[in-house]
Parts: structure tokens; C-alpha cells; sequence
């Protein structure tokens, strides 16, 4: 165990001692204090004093719609709506604003497909570059058994996305408090269950949409870790993952008449689909789902593994 | 040598796709020598060494240090190996030292004290914190030494070491590997494509060409090991003295230059031929024992292709 400690200490050392894990790691604090500056110089202040008007207007053009024929999901959507904001107007408490910390720290979460995006750039040269450097040949000659030093690398790979989240939660609260206020600051979450509001801690809040965003990451992540050391070759592998992370949702969105594509892992990764929106192809369930991304994610795993292990070294 | 080997080498096979690389290699080596690994590029001396560290897959045959198999027990086997493959390739955004901590947190038991040690023992205490990015190749190559012996492997390999060195980075390394031999008891395993180099450094040598071991012999043994001599006689006339040797040697291979005639004789037979040349009025300048450079017998054992 003190042995995998090690390993892993020397995956993190070869990925924060290269320039370009700096460099993404700038880039995503530059883009947080880009949003921030955005919408401090674009957004209106709202009016803060007339809240109460403003939702109560809402629910009445929301009371409207529902008499209109639409379809079941976005008259539910309406509905949770409308309890939310009679829940505020009862309890007093005020919506959160785009231009307060909590509706920054809200915003600013979208750039969790960024850190995927770096942290498959990361995925896909952690093994690749070994070989292109010359330097695996002098990392598999220890004894360590190349499982465990395919494991270290994906730990690590893990270890540096989760390091990103934490920068990008802080760097937004506290550059949310700064540019907004900090008054906001115990402002809670409306959630809205079985047809019941409930208050959430806006933190729980923003680490599940993080956490909901993280399995596609986790899922691409992998994918690109293995596609390098199936091919050896980082560029390929990132360039495919990428790709796919970012086209994946149109395609998806233009085959969803087809069953089959149930069984696609980006059919799969949204699972967002099962709480406040409609499963993508009719009978798609949240255990379904899962279950094809445990498939996926187990068959990545494998495949690294086996290729990894039985791969003659001949950089 | 009548211990026990530190590696054994039974029948070692290497097929990539359908081309067979190594064709059974069969040798052993011992606690304390330096042991040459001799062939012209392309003969499989990486193959075999990649072979020996477990990075690539043995087709056939059996890889034994100190008795483990390294490819059944990979982890024992490699724990008494230190090596460098190919060029000596480190992380070349780290600094030498965290190079070294690296490799040390992959054994058990190195300490600082050890790295310490290690970087003293090869020379680079003035520059181990520098980025490797900044090293000489000489440099590269006494870092990689370095981090072969942290563990205090009791083999070391060492493929084309000398490889891009100036003489005296040669030499330096030469030195060095003689030294662990001799005073830290090491077996120490080099491979090269020069002979001169190789004549200097080992105590035996393995000539490797096109994956098939010609022979395995003792530098000393190998320069002079016949019972039969080239002996040079410079003598006057030479067409006379020709017709004398042809007539007394019955088997003796002569041949004759513009002063000079070289025969292949026993030492023994000499004295006896000086009497019948000088009854003959020969004129007799000089005698002297041809010994062959281990080039020449190179040459010989592989058939006249050149190396290097
Ligand atoms: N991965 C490989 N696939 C096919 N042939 C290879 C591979 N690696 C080496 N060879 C061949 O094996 C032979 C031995 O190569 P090598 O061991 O590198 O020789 P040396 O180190 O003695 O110069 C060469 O003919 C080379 O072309
Ligand atoms: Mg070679």
C-alpha cells in the first residue's frame, strides 16, 4: 500500500511539474474570472426591492400555460415552477440572481465539461507519453506490477480532475463573493420532490450538479485512458474523446427515435434525463442506465488492462 | 567457475509475428565479471535485454536470475536487476534528483542516504538538482547508471553504454564497471557493436549475430586460444625457404609476403625448423608469434562481416 502511495506520488509529480497541466489550470481560472466579469459588466442589477412582484407575475403567466395543451413534461416542468416560487413568496425567501455568489457559483459550473476536456488531455498523454519519452522502459523494469502502475496513472488522472473541481468551486465562491456580495451566502436550494418543495443546502446543491456532470466525465475519461494505451498514441486518443464528448449530444439528439440507442453510452451519461427531464428513448430507466455505464466502464477498464499487460515494450 | 550463475539463459526464443528474432540462446553469468554482449546492430542484443527485464515477452525458453524466473516471478526476478535499455531516456522536465526519487519510490528501502550515495558514486552531485533537459548525453548516461544501482541490484545491464561518449566519457565508464565488478561483487552485462571497446572492458564476451550466439569465451581465450600459432619468420630468400617449410610441415599453412613467410605451427616445431633453415644457408632476420587482435578473430568467427 505505502508502495501504491508512492506511485501515485510520482504520477502526480509528472503531471503538475509539466507546463501544460499549469496552463489548463490557468486557463480554467482565467474563464471563471471571464464569466465573472461578464456578467458584472452585462447583466442589470435586478431589482432586488420588487422581487416579490416579479414572481408573483411569474406564477401567473405560469398558471396560464398549464391551461394551454402541452405535452406531460413540460406541464410538469410548469408546475414544480409554480410551487417553487409560491414556496419563496410563503417562506420569504428570494430567488437566486445570476448576479449573486450562489447563482455565480451555479453558472460557472457548465465549465465541468472544460475539465473534462483537460482532464482526458491529461488521460490520454499520462501512458502515451511514456512511450513516446523512451521512459517506460525504465518504469517497468521495478517491481511493481504493470496493473498497479496502470492503476496509479488512472488514479492520478482521476486525482488531477477532482483538483480542478475543488479550484473551480473556490475560485468561483470567492470570486462570487468579491464581485456580488457574500450576503447571499445562506441562501438555500428549492428543491422540488414528489410534488413537494423541500430547502436544500445550496452547497449539497452545487456538488451534485458537479457530480452529475463528473460521470460523463468519468466515462470519457476512461474511455480516452484507454484508447492511449490501447494505441499508444495520445494524440489519437484525446482526439477521438474530445470528439466524441462534444458531438456526442447531437447525434444522440437525431438517432433518439432509433431503440438501439439506448444502448449508446451517451445515451447513458445524462442522467439528469430521470430527475427533472424525460429518459431519451420511452423505457429507459435510471437502473438501466447505470447498468450500461458500469458495462461500459468495465469493459474500458478490462481492455486497458489486458492490452497494457500482455504488450511487448519495444520504445 | 564453479559457482553458481546469477542469470541463467536457457534456450532463449524471441518470434514477432512470424520472423524469429532470437534463436535459443543458451549462457549463464557469474557474481563479479563483466560479461560483453557482442554483435553487429540489428542482432538482437536489445531484444535479448528487453528479453531479460521482462518488457517483452519470452516466445520460448527460460530467463533465471538468482534462480527466479522473470517471467513467472517478475517481481523478485527484477528486484535484483538495475538497467538501462537503449538510451538512457529520464524525465527530462525533472530535475536528476526527482528523477531518482521517482525510480526510489518504486523499491522498498531506498533512502536518502542511498540517492546521496549514488549521486556521488557517478559524479553529479554538482548538478543533480539541474532539469535533466540540460544534461550532456554523458551526463544522461552516469544519471541512468544512477538509477540502475539505487536498489543495489546484484545485475547490472547496461545496453551500448559508451554509445555517443567521447574517449574519456569511455573510459570513465569502462572504470566504473570494472570497479562494481570487482569491488561490489555486481555481474555486470553490457552489450556493444564495437569490439575494441568490448577487448577492454569484459571478462568474457557473447558474439550475437542475427539472433544466434556464435560463442561464449574468455577475452583471454579468445585472442589466443589455439594450441597452433601464426609465427612470422623474416628471412632471405624467401622462395627457398618456402620449399623447406612445404617439405617439413606436412600440414602447416603458409603464406609468404615480399620478406617474410607466416606459418601456422605448433611452438614446439620451431627450433627444429631454425636448425633446417640455417643448413640450407638461409639468411634468418627474424622470428616472431603472430597474435591475432580480437578483431581479426571477430572477423574470423563471423564470418568476415563487418562490425560497427
Ligand atoms: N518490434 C519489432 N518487430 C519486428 N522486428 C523487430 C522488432 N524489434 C526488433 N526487431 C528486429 O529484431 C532484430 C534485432 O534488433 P535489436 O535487438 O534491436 O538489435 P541490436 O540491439 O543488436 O542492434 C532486428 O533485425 C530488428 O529489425
Ligand atoms: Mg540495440
Amino acid at each position: 500500500m505505502a508502495n501504491f502511495i508512492g506511485l501515485i506520488r510520482n504520477e502526480n509529480m509528472k503531471i503538475y511539474r509539466r507546463i501544460g497541466s499549469i496552463i489548463m489550470l490557468l486557463l480554467l481560472v482565467g474563464g471563471i474570472i471571464l464569466m465573472g466579469v461578464i456578467e458584472k459588466t452585462t447583466t442589470e442589477k435586478a431589482n432586488d426591492a420588487n422581487w416579490k412582484q416579479a414572481v408573483t407575475k411569474e406564477i401567473k403567466e405560469d398558471k396560464k400555460t398549464l391551461n394551454e395543451k402541452l405535452p406531460d413534461d413540460i406541464k410538469k416542468h410548469v408546475k414544480r415552477n409554480i410551487a417553487i416560487n409560491e414556496y419563496r413568496l410563503e417562506h420569504n425567501i428570494k430567488p437566486i440572481q445570476s448576479d449573486s455568489l450562489w447563482g455565480f457559483v451555479d453558472n460557472t459550473s457548465d465549465l465541468v465539461s472544460v475539465i473534462s476536456i483537460f482532464t482526458i488531455i491529461i488521460a490520454g498523454g499520462i501512458l502515451a507519453s511514456e512511450f513516446s519519452w523512451g521512459t517506460i522502459k525504465l518504469l517497468l523494469i521495478r517491481p511493481v506490477s504493470r496493473t498497479m502502475v496502470l492503476f496509479s496513472k488512472y488514479i492520478a488522472t482521476l486525482l488531477y480532475a477532482v483538483f480542478m473541481l475543488v479550484v473551480l468551486f473556490a475560485v468561483s465562491w470567492i470570486l462570487g463573493g468579491i464581485l456580488f456580495g457574500f450576503e447571499g451566502v445562506s441562501a438555500p436550494y428549492l428543491a422540488y420532490t414528489d410534488g413537494k418543495v423541500v430547502e436544500q443546502n445550496m452547497v449539497l446543491h452545487i456538488m451534485s450538479t458537479y457530480g452529475l456532470n463528473c460521470i460523463s466525465l468519468i466515462m470519457m475519461v476512461t474511455f480516452a485512458f484507454m484508447m492511449s494505451t490501447v494505441f499508444r498514441n495520445s494524440s489519437l486518443a484525446i482526439g477521438i474523446s474530445i470528439f466524441l464528448t462534444m458531438g456526442s449530444s447531437i447525434a444522440i439528439q437525431i438517432l433518439h427515435k432509433y431503440d438501439w440507442v439506448k444502448y449508446v453510452l451517451f445515451a447513458n451519461t445524462d442522467l439528469t434525463q430521470y430527475t427533472t427531464g424525460t429518459p431519451l428513448v420511452e423505457g429507459m430507466t435510471l437502473g438501466f442506465s447505470l447498468t450500461v455505464l458500469a458495462v461500459y466502464f468495465i469493459i474500458f477498464v478490462a481492455l486497458s488492462l489486458v492490452v497494457f499487460n500482455k504488450r511487448d515494450v519495444a520504445a | 567457475m564453479s559457482q553458481t550463475p546469477i542469470v541463467q539463459i536457457q534456450n532463449l526464443k524471441k518470434k514477432i509475428g512470424n520472423k524469429t528474432i532470437i534463436h535459443g540462446l543458451t549462457f549463464d553469468i557469474y557474481k563479479g565479471e563483466v560479461f560483453g554482449f557482442l554483435g553487429p546492430n540489428g542482432a538482437g542484443k536489445t531484444t535479448t535485454i528487453r528479453m531479460m527485464v521482462g518488457l517483452m515477452g519470452i516466445t520460448e525458453g527460460k530467463v533465471l536470475i538468482k534462480g527466479n524466473d522473470i517471467s513467472k516471478n517478475f517481481k523478485e526476478a527484477i528486484s535484483h536487476i538495475g538497467a538501462i535499455v537503449e538510451n538512457p531516456e529520464m524525465y527530462k522536465f525533472l530535475s536528476g534528483y526527482k528523477n531518482l526519487i521517482h525510480y526510489s519510490r518504486m523499491v522498498k528501502g531506498v533512502t536518502k542516504e542511498r540517492i546521496k550515495e549514488v549521486v556521488k558514486l557517478v559524479g553529479l552531485e554538482d548538478a543533480i538538482h539541474n532539469k535533466v533537459k540540460t544534461y550532456s548525453l554523458g551526463m544522461r548516461q552516469r544519471l541512468g547508471i544512477a538509477q540502475a544501482l539505487l536498489h543495489s541490484p546484484s545485475v547490472l545491464i547496461l545496453d551500448e553504454p559508451t554509445n555517443g561518449l567521447d574517449p574519456a566519457g569511455i573510459r570513465e565508464i569502462r572504470h566504473y564497471l570494472r570497479k562494481l565488478a570487482q569491488e561490489e561483487g555486481l555481474a555486470v552485462i553490457v552489450s556493444s557493436h564495437l569490439l575494441a571497446e568490448m577487448e577492454l572492458m569484459c571478462d568474457r564476451i557473447g558474439i550475437l549475430q542475427n539472433g544466434q550466439l556464435i560463442g561464449v569465451q574468455n577475452i583471454t581465450e579468445f585472442v589466443s586460444g589455439e594450441e597452433q600459432k601464426t609465427v612470422r619468420f623474416h628471412v632471405e630468400p624467401v622462395e627457398k625457404a618456402q620449399r623447406i617449410f612445404a617439405a617439413k610441415l606436412n600440414d602447416g599453412v603458409i603464406t609468404t609476403g615480399e620478406d617474410y613467410i607466416d606459418v601456422l605451427m605448433e611452438k614446439e616445431a620451431i627450433p627444429d625448423i631454425v636448425i633446417d633453415l640455417v643448413e640450407e644457408g638461409i639468411k634468418i632476420y627474424g622470428i616472431s608469434e603472430m597474435t591475432k587482435t580480437l578483431e581479426e578473430k571477430f572477423l574470423e568467427v563471423t564470418g568476415g562481416k563487418q562490425v560497427g
